[in-house]
């Protein structure tokens, strides 16, 4: 399992294990949701590493669930939610996309009260290979 | 040859095979076949958009021709969505969508063309608006009541479906809205539309809504839709199947449930 204190750019959002990088240029972009997204902080980019737990691939909503270890060694579990099943499978996104156990990159839009949740952004797996938005 | 003439000569031969006749007409229908996806996001009337943004984005608005008491009511709900609490039925997940909404939803379309009726379905819902197009008229004013989707007659103008839909819900009853800006309509509400496809291969469903209560002028919206490559497949809308979104019955904040069940983050508004 990779650690938090693998990522480039860091900034105290939630004291221990919240990073930020700037992300301007990503503000603005959001996927449909059945709900509002008025939890999401989406002024920002949180950025960090962990391990694929499960891929909910379910209606209304894919979830991406990582293992992130913060800068106590502690695990904790992030929920990222996503576009449907339906829209992702047919832009080529299936329930093997993200494999238990693989460790990755994240990229999302944390949760404005600081919960280990997002609505997510892309992700880079060990290959290189991305998923949804990484730029 | 094209698709279209292709399907009418389809229909002539299966008249001709099932009667062992050659005077039978064909079918004059369009070819609407396939999976069509809404062009521009959900802002159901993109020609009156004011701000920056999708419909959820504080400061957009639209500027339907309201009476001065519906617009007192559209501005009550663009001010609960500003504050991200705007009750949306679509977000209980259980809620038809209803009639005009359906024609501003994300995900796919399929727009089936049978000799007495046309469905438009909506992956998103899943949503079903029926249009007799069998010579029927509406049920009389007794005979009828308040539905999400109406009551839906139709005719073709040449390859032109043209539809009237009356006898919808309210949407100040809080069971239906147009768009997640907060537009509504009342009871009153009756929607002609006009639906073909244009020289640019678009689905273009054009809506003259009128609305005695809510309107002070018909206000005229039209929708665009993309057709999918071929083989595009649509697919079950569970909206309950794993809704880790539920709302605040009382405040209208969209909560998230963690991976323990349990709600995991803090209304701001307690």
């Amino acid at each position: 399992m990779k650690s938090m204190r693998d990522i480039k750019i860091s900034e105290a959002f939630k004291q221990f294990f919240l990073l930020v990088i700037a992300g301007s240029f990503f503000v603005g972009y959001s996927a449909y949701s059945h709900h509002s997204n008025a939890m999401f902080d989406q002024q920002q980019v949180v950025e960090f590493s962990g391990t694929i737990k499960e891929f909910q691939f379910t209606n209304p909503h894919t979830w991406v669930q990582v293992m992130v270890e913060d800068d106590t060694g502690t695990t904790v579990e992030w929920s990222l939610e996503w576009g449907s099943p339906n829209n992702l499978g047919r832009q080529g996104i299936r329930p093997s996309t993200f494999p238990p156990g693989a460790d990755v990159m994240i990229k999302t839009y944390p949760m404005k009260d600081g919960s280990p949740g997002g609505l997510f952004i892309g992700a880079r797996f060990a290959d290189g290979q991305t998923i949804g938005r990484w730029e | 040859m094209t698709s279209k003439t292709k399907n009418r000569l389809a229909v002539l031969l299966l008249g001709c095979s099932c009667f062992g006749i050659s005077t039978v007409s064909a079918q004059e229908s369009p070819d609407w076949s396939g999976v069509w996806a809404m062009n521009g996001g959900t802002i159901f009337d993109l020609d009156t958009k004011t701000g920056e943004g999708g419909s959820t984005t504080p400061g957009v608005r639209e500027h339907p021709p309201y009476n001065q008491d519906f617009e007192a009511k559209y501005q009550a709900n663009l001010d609960l969505r500003d504050a991200g609490v705007f009750p949306d039925p679509n977000s209980y997940c259980g809620i038809p969508t209803g009639y005009p909404r359906l024609m501003n939803l994300p995900d796919v379309y399929e727009f089936a063309v049978t000799d007495k009726q046309v469905w438009i379905l909506t992956e998103n819902g899943p949503n079903v608006l029926r249009i007799y197009t069998d010579g029927r008229e509406h049920p009389s004013a007794a005979d009828r009541w308040p539905t999400h989707t109406g009551d839906s007659i139709g005719h073709w103008e040449g390859d032109t479906l043209v539809f009237d839909t009356l006898s919808l819900h309210s949407s100040e009853s809080g069971n239906t809205i147009i768009d997640r800006t907060g537009l509504i309509l009342s009871d009153a509400a009756h929607i002609v539309t006009r639906m073909a496809i244009n020289d640019e291969g678009l689905m273009e469903a054009q809506m003259t809504i009128e609305d005695a209560k809510a309107l002070a002028s018909p206000w005229v919206v039209t929708k665009r839709y993309r057709r999918l490559e071929e083989g595009s497949r649509v697919y079950d809308y569970a909206c309950n199947e794993n809704n880790r979104n539920p709302i605040d019955p009382n405040t209208g904040w969209t909560y998230t449930i963690g991976p323990d069940g349990q709600i995991m983050d803090i209304n701001p508004g307690q």
